[in-house]
């Protein structure tokens, strides 16, 4: 039976257009004297409240991520939110997908998570992400190291969930000589691990190698079933049969009384998309970010594109694709229902927010969402 | 290996590794060291100086497209490794060049102590952290910007044009390849070695620091912290010069070296 998450972004809805558009790129050079504290403060705890109601009204789970120097994510710790959820919410599993694992110290992850997993009691699903290059660069780290490190940090925190401590670390990253971590998750041999991505076949590969469920972050449809092929090709040839447990989607999604009231909030999922990861091809995908191999894969595979397959595409065109669904009830019913279909995911997630979207409108979307659709999709 | 004039290319074999090799002219060997962008291959500039010495110009490991080897990750691995090079090539007297990160590599193999360095020019060259200003980011902008960077004044710079042209998918791999091999050497510290101006104390080896006077991207305060730390050193700056002033004046940056190299 296929799950349904939340996912809110947590965007700093006060940025416009125009405070965008004098800058070489919408994330690093946009200064961040933008930002006022005291209007974040009121935004964190919408989306607080946001978080508290998706788990009273029936959503599975939650699902969070952080992101760095981006207006559009006010989240540079993941943990942090967890926490935060963790706290507020008291069935819902807890999805951080996830921690960039390849810019912070492993031993301090695998703690923090496993932190999190007693204090969820046992409702964490930890995510591993590389994150975009501008996670990598905002860390100070070259990005011909993310892969190498990711792989290294993956490592030696599953070992410090794992297996006893102490135990000695020889990395060529992470050395450590000493790793005891005190605090040890819950859920045994330790959290499931999920692993994102848009459009890259390496993504894929590499969860399926791990026989991690993988979760595409919003492609269009075509190129989701092309990766989820590549998913259960190399499932087979690593030798398990994956199901819908090992796959999930996440769309933008919003529903409101009639469709007419949903069709107008919705439009504000196009909010600044034109800036959001605009900038020069050095800060998005540097030279060395993607391994050769994955250039070579690329190539070897003319249709993978990422995401919308560098398509400008218009709101109207989005839901056309299915990529943004907004309506009433039995509109979005009826269109998760063909998604659903479609895709045969194990998870659906659901991008529910954006921009300055009125927190009224939000929670109320999250109600019908919790009392009408998700009941409608469990019933299939 | 056989000596030709016009930049010959060959390939020589360090320890598993295979280096692309442009070389010619006859005379005292030169060994110049390409810097962050790659090998742009036989330059007038090589030409030039291959009517007085054998100037061999490698591309340097990972540069290219050649194959990193798996165990080189810094400016310091290159040094050792353009040392076993030296070797390979049977160098036992020899000039050595570098510019900007080339500069940085060349300085390092000098305060390693390495046998047979007769003289060494370092061109723009990165490897000291200035104190006043900042070495500009050439990795996090785009490549018109760093074009900019690069040339005080492109009016005045032979064959602009070739260096400004769209470039063939193949130029385009290998241009990539050069940034992130020059990424993975460089980043942090970035451009420099907070140690090389204490190792270069101990560097008396005939030096010559030549400078562009309006470098952008590693600022002529590095040229005067080489001067100082590297006791027989001797700092030309050029007047209205960039980063690059064996492409940008080739003309002074000849008589500059020719006038060291023949004292």
């Amino acid at each position: 039976m296929v799950e349904v998450f939340w996912f809110s972004e947590q965007p700093y809805g006060h940025v416009q257009e125009e405070d965008l558009a004098p800058y070489e790129s919408g994330r690093m050079h946009f200064p961040n004297t933008n930002f006022d504290p005291e209007k974040a403060h009121v935004l964190y705890n919408n989306y607080h409240n946001q978080y508290a109601l998706a788990d009273e009204v029936g959503f599975d789970g939650i699902m969070s991520n952080e992101h760095h120097s981006a207006y559009w994510c006010m989240k540079p710790s993941v943990n942090v939110d967890a926490a935060v959820i963790a706290k507020v919410t008291k069935r819902a599993k807890i999805a951080m997908l996830g921690n960039v694992i390849a810019v912070n110290d492993p031993v301090k992850m695998a703690e923090e998570i496993a932190m999190l997993d007693c204090i969820s009691g046992g409702r964490i699903i930890s995510g591993f992400v590389r994150g975009t290059a501008v996670e990598t660069l905002h860390a100070g780290i070259s990005p011909t190291e993310n892969r190498d490190r990711f792989e290294e940090a993956h490592d030696l925190i599953v070992k410090c969930w794992t297996d006893p401590g102490p135990f000695r670390w020889e990395g060529r990253y992470f050395p450590h000589r000493m790793v005891n971590p005190w605090v040890r998750p819950m859920q045994k041999p330790h959290p499931s691990v999920w692993f994102p991505g848009t459009g890259s076949p390496e993504s894929v590969i590499w969860a399926a190698k791990h026989q991690y469920p993988y979760m595409n972050l919003g492609s269009l449809l075509d190129l989701t079933k092309q990766l989820k092929g590549i998913y259960f090709e190399t499932a087979q040839e690593v030798g398990f049969e994956p199901g819908p447990e090992h796959f999930g989607y996440l769309m933008r999604c919003l529903v409101a009384d009639t469709d007419e009231k949903a069709q107008e909030i919705g439009r504000t999922f196009l909010w600044t998309e034109a800036h959001r990861n605009r900038g020069p091809v050095e800060f998005n995908d540097p030279p060395g970010y993607q391994s050769r191999e994955a250039l070579r894969i690329k190539m070897s595979r003319p249709l993978i594109g990422t995401g919308t397959m560098g398509k400008r595409m218009s709101y109207e065109d989005l839901q056309e694709a299915h990529n943004i669904v907004v309506g009433s009830p039995e509109t979005v019913i009826e269109k998760l229902r063909y998604v659903k279909k479609d895709l045969d995911p194990g998870y659906i997630l659901i991008y529910g927010n954006e921009g300055n979207m009125a927190h009224e409108d939000v929670m109320r979307s999250i109600e019908l969402l919790g009392t009408k659709v998700i009941p409608a999709l469990k019933d299939d | 290996m056989t000596m030709t004039t016009g930049g010959a290319l060959s390939q020589v074999s360090v320890g598993d590794a295979q280096v692309e090799m442009f070389s010619g002219g006859s005379g005292p060997p030169l060994l110049f060291l390409h810097g962050a962008g790659g090998n742009s291959g036989w330059q007038g500039y090589h030409e030039e100086l291959s009517k007085s010495y054998t100037v061999y110009v490698p591309s340097q490991a990972g540069f290219n497209g050649t194959e990193r080897p798996d165990w080189l990750y810094t400016i310091n691995d290159l040094a050792h490794f353009n040392l076993e090079l030296v070797q390979a090539l049977g160098l036992d007297q020899y000039i050595l060049m570098g510019s900007s990160m080339g500069g940085w590599v060349a300085a390092e193999m000098a305060a390693m102590g390495a046998p047979g360095i007769k003289s060494l020019v370092l061109v723009d060259a990165a490897g000291i952290k200035p104190e006043q200003g900042e070495i500009a980011e050439i990795f996090m902008v785009s490549s018109d910007t760093r074009l900019k960077q690069r040339f005080y004044d492109p009016t005045q710079v032979p064959n602009y044009d070739q260096l400004t042209k769209d470039m063939t998918p193949d130029e385009q791999v290998i241009d990539h390849g050069n940034r992130e091999m020059a990424s993975r050497l460089c980043w942090k510290p970035y451009l420099y070695n907070p140690s090389l101006p204490h190792y270069l104390r101990k560097v008396s080896i005939p030096t010559l620091i030549v400078w562009g006077r309006q470098d952008a991207i590693i600022p002529l305060e590095c040229g005067t912290l080489y001067e100082k730390s590297i006791s027989n050193s001797n700092l030309k700056v050029i007047d209205n010069c960039g980063h690059s002033p064996a492409v940008e004046r080739p003309q002074e940056f000849l008589n500059a070296v020719n006038d060291f190299l023949s004292n």
